[in-house]
């Protein structure tokens, strides 16, 4: 198990609903969160065999943005 | 939902899902402002609602559904509601004839009386004329509107016959009572025939009252079906678990599955295994493992294992939801068979008619003195006699005392059409698992290396533990022995492989005959392979060294199957044989049962395809089935029966019900079809004849050689002894042994 950290602009519950879909299609991630109250918008991704253009490229497909940590 | 029309053009208010903020609501409305047809369009996110403007010309609820959907979001287009309403409806209808017989009975009783026995007290017409007047203008008005209606296509059916008889008959009677001059200027005495209108109207009505009780709710099998969704899921949201409304589940959401759930939308298995039910697709009763990358299905029930999965079809798209659309679409295509009585009104009206202008033409020309007023006499008393008021009651009394024997013979029969065409019936299709055989697996054979109690006490304490389906046959088989318990130590779960325990130190493996090869264990000494040839299921209990017992598990098939089958072949009826079980299973159990003609590994769609196959080479198809993957053939089929023992959804689209499960009862549900069409053609011959009689007596041909006419007593007599003869013949239905 892996954890991975990104600063994005997932910003409110409405932004959350929408990269929902995107992150729950990917098999690897087995828990994932945003901390949409830190001022960075932290999301948090835990999972096996994990990458950073694995998540990145979900949240991007979402209209949202993701950098690294 | 609530709908305005003003032409073509529509505003409803729709809920509106997976909004979570004011964005989305104001997202919601762009998409549905750019889309054609629609004139106005204002999105609430507080009650989640939105109010579209559109013109239905250009566009549908449908089409603007796809379209939200299309960005995430959904518009509930309340199909179930509407059908919940119509079936709201019936009941009202059912409620309004009931009122309507009830108090045209409470009318019409003194007039019958006054008409038959105290014709000369002072004012009898007059009482009579207010007395009939709301039966025939109020609570039978609805002969005269359906009559109106056929008229204006040219046709004519019973409410035809009714409405033009009792129609004639009062307003002569109007006429005779306010001037009875008229005729006694002639030297003619007019009789009044409010009673015989009035009569007619009452046991018509009560004869449609029966009729509908004994037809059954439908809708509430849809609803049943819908049912078996939950109505709250939890997901996952943002990392923690929550739980929703069904209806605001999305695709890609993650949902968590406890044991025992429903479960919700179809998906994919994330993680997580156990067992699950999915008989009401596959009408096996042994439940199915599931591990990651699974499919599941919305509506199958979850066993005690616990897996969370990923939402890949919502809504309509499921293939429950698909299930519910084909029995829905099943049952709201088939056309009513015509009604007997119908079809013979259509022939007799016409023939009334022209026996009443040929009567009146006759005394026209061969009358002499009075010549036209007698013909006005006669042929309006054609008219009046020619309505049998045993008519409405030739069907109803029939079917209801048939309906009454199956229920005594443990055949319970929701449809008066299904007792009706039972006896055409020249294909019989029987589901496999549960109705040919008992639908539960059952310990049939069992091997043990050394008869020994403490080691079925052992075996009962593990298998007691166990979650897996089969485990429970075997517990049944050792309990039924009176094998005592005792206590586990350890226990482990070796996923697709059995499990394992500890017991008094000793480790046992219980589980597949594969399981046992890989531990290097000899399995050569029990009768596995035979068994398995045999399509059974094979457990075997083991130590760390040794084979201990070997069991084969089956769903057996029912004692009396094989019999009833044959019977059913014997009169010429094909048999087949369909199954969502495989090939060889199917094969053992048609072979074992004498059926020539099966079908394995069948979905529920292609069990109703089949049907309609066999329909269209124009044989009349029974369906015999038990779950809820037959619902929709069974919903196809012209006779449909379900078993006692089976699901709810199964009975409430079939039209008869076999208590017991026994096969047998299908061939005395179609001996007790026979008899019950056979007493009804009784009926409408004896509801007929004394008309028959009445009609030349009427139209005056004993005139010319002894004066006679047809006087109302002799109508009212001829009433009464074709509803006695009706009735009488019905209940004869009831002392036949079935």
């Amino acid at each position: 198990m892996e954890t991975l950290q990104f600063k994005t602009n997932i910003n409110c519950g409405g932004c959350v609903a929408k990269v929902t879909p995107f992150l729950n299609q990917l098999e690897n991630v087995e828990a994932w969160k945003v901390d949409t109250n830190n001022p960075e918008k932290i999301l948090t991704v835990s999972g096996e065999d994990l990458t950073c253009e694995l998540i990145q490229t979900a949240i991007q497909k979402a209209g949202f943005e993701a950098a690294e940590v | 939902m609530e709908t305005l029309t003003i032409e073509n053009q529509q505003k409803i208010t729709i809920p509106v899902t997976g909004m979570t903020c004011a964005a989305c609501a104001s997202s919601v409305e762009n998409v549905l402002n750019k889309q054609e047809g629609v004139l106005e369009c204002a999105v609430n996110f507080a009650n989640e609602t939105a109010q579209i403007t559109f013109n239905s010309a250009q566009t549908s609820p449908e089409a603007l559904k796809k379209s939200v959907q299309a960005v995430g979001y959904d518009l509930i287009l309340d199909t179930a509601n509407a059908q919940v309403k119509q079936a709201e409806l019936k009941t009202a209808h059912v409620q309004s004839l009931k009122n309507n017989v009830v108090w045209a009975s409470i009318l019409t009783a003194p007039v019958v009386v006054i008409g038959m026995f105290f014709m000369e007290m002072p004012y009898a017409n007059w009482i009579m004329l207010t007395l009939t007047t709301p039966v025939l203008a109020l609570f039978g008005k609805s002969f005269f509107i359906n009559a109106w209606k056929q008229a204006r296509h040219g046709q004519s059916n019973m409410d035809t016959l009714v409405a033009l008889s009792t129609g004639i008959a009062y307003l002569f009677s109007l006429f005779n009572t306010i001037y009875p001059e008229f005729w006694h200027s002639r030297g003619l005495h007019p009789h009044v025939y409010f009673e015989a209108a009035a009569v007619v109207i009452v046991f018509i009505m009560l004869g449609k009252l029966l009729e509908e009780k004994a037809k059954a709710n439908t809708s509430s099998a849809i609803k049943k079906l819908m049912g078996l969704q939950p109505h709250t899921v939890w997901i996952i949201e943002n990392g923690e678990e929550k739980e929703v409304e069904l209806a605001q589940v999305r695709i890609g959401d993650r949902i968590i599955v406890k044991p025992g759930d429903k479960i919700a939308v179809d998906g994919k298995v994330l993680s997580g295994t156990s067992f699950v039910d999915e008989s009401m697709l596959s009408g096996e009763p042994i439940p199915v493992e599931k591990t990651k990358g699974a499919k599941v299905f919305a509506g199958t029930v979850n066993q005690q294992g616990s897996f969370r999965f990923i939402a890949e079809k919502i809504g309509g798209e499921t293939l429950l939801a698909g299930i519910i659309q084909m029995v829905q679409n099943a049952q709201g295509s088939k056309a009513p068979i015509q009604k007997l009585t119908d079809k013979i009104a259509g022939i007799f009206v016409p023939i009334v008619i022209g026996i009443a202008i040929l009567t009146f033409l006759a005394w026209f020309i061969l009358g002499g003195q009075n010549a036209l007023s007698q013909g006005l006499l006669a042929a309006v008393t054609v008219l009046v006699i020619a309505c049998p008021c045993a008519l409405g009651l030739a069907t109803p009394t029939a079917i209801m005392v048939g309906v009454g024997k199956g229920a005594e013979n443990g055949i319970l029969i929701k449809d008066a059409e299904s007792l009706e065409l039972a006896h055409r019936v020249n294909a019989i299709i029987l589901d496999k698992t549960g109705t040919i055989t008992e639908g539960k697996p059952t310990l049939t054979d069992s091997f043990w290396v050394e008869n020994h109690e403490t080691q079925k006490s052992i075996l009962l304490a593990i298998e007691s533990q166990s979650a897996h389906p089969l485990a429970e046959a075997v517990v049944n088989h050792l309990k039924m022995e009176g094998v005592k318990t005792r206590l586990v130590q350890q226990f482990e779960n070796v996923t697709g492989r059995g499990v394992k325990a500890t017991v008094d130190g000793e480790n046992y493996y219980v589980g597949s005959p594969v399981w046992m090869t890989e531990r290097q264990l000899s399995l050569s000494e029990s009768p596995i392979e035979k068994w398995q040839l045999e399509a059974k299921t094979v457990i075997v209990f083991a130590n760390e060294t040794k084979v201990i017992a070997a069991f084969g598990i089956t769903d057996p098939i029912k004692e009396t199957s094989a019999k009833a089958i044959e019977e059913l072949q014997n009169q010429g009826i094909e048999v087949y044989m369909l199954t969502g079980d495989n090939a060889h299973t199917a094969q053992l159990v048609a072979k074992q049962v004498g059926i020539n003609h099966f079908k394995a590994q069948v979905l529920p769609s292609d069990k109703a395809a089949f049907v309609e196959e066999l329909q269209r080479t124009g044989k009349v198809v029974a369906m015999v089935g038990d779950g809820i993957n037959d619902s929709h053939a069974l919903a196809m089929a012209d006779v449909s029966i379900a078993m006692g023992r089976g699901s709810d959804i199964a009975m409430d689209v079939a039209k008869m019900t076999l208590i017991s499960g026994d096969l047998h009862k299908i061939a005395q549900a179609i001996r007790l079809s026979k008899w019950t069409v056979a007493a009804i053609h009784q009926n409408l011959f004896w509801a007929f004849i004394y008309n028959l009689i009445g009609i030349p007596l009427a139209a005056g041909v004993l005139y010319p050689l002894n004066g006679f006419l047809l006087n109302p007593m002799i109508a009212g007599a001829a009433m009464a002894l074709s509803s006695v003869s009706v009735v009488g013949n019905s209940l004869r239905l009831k002392l036949k042994q079935l």
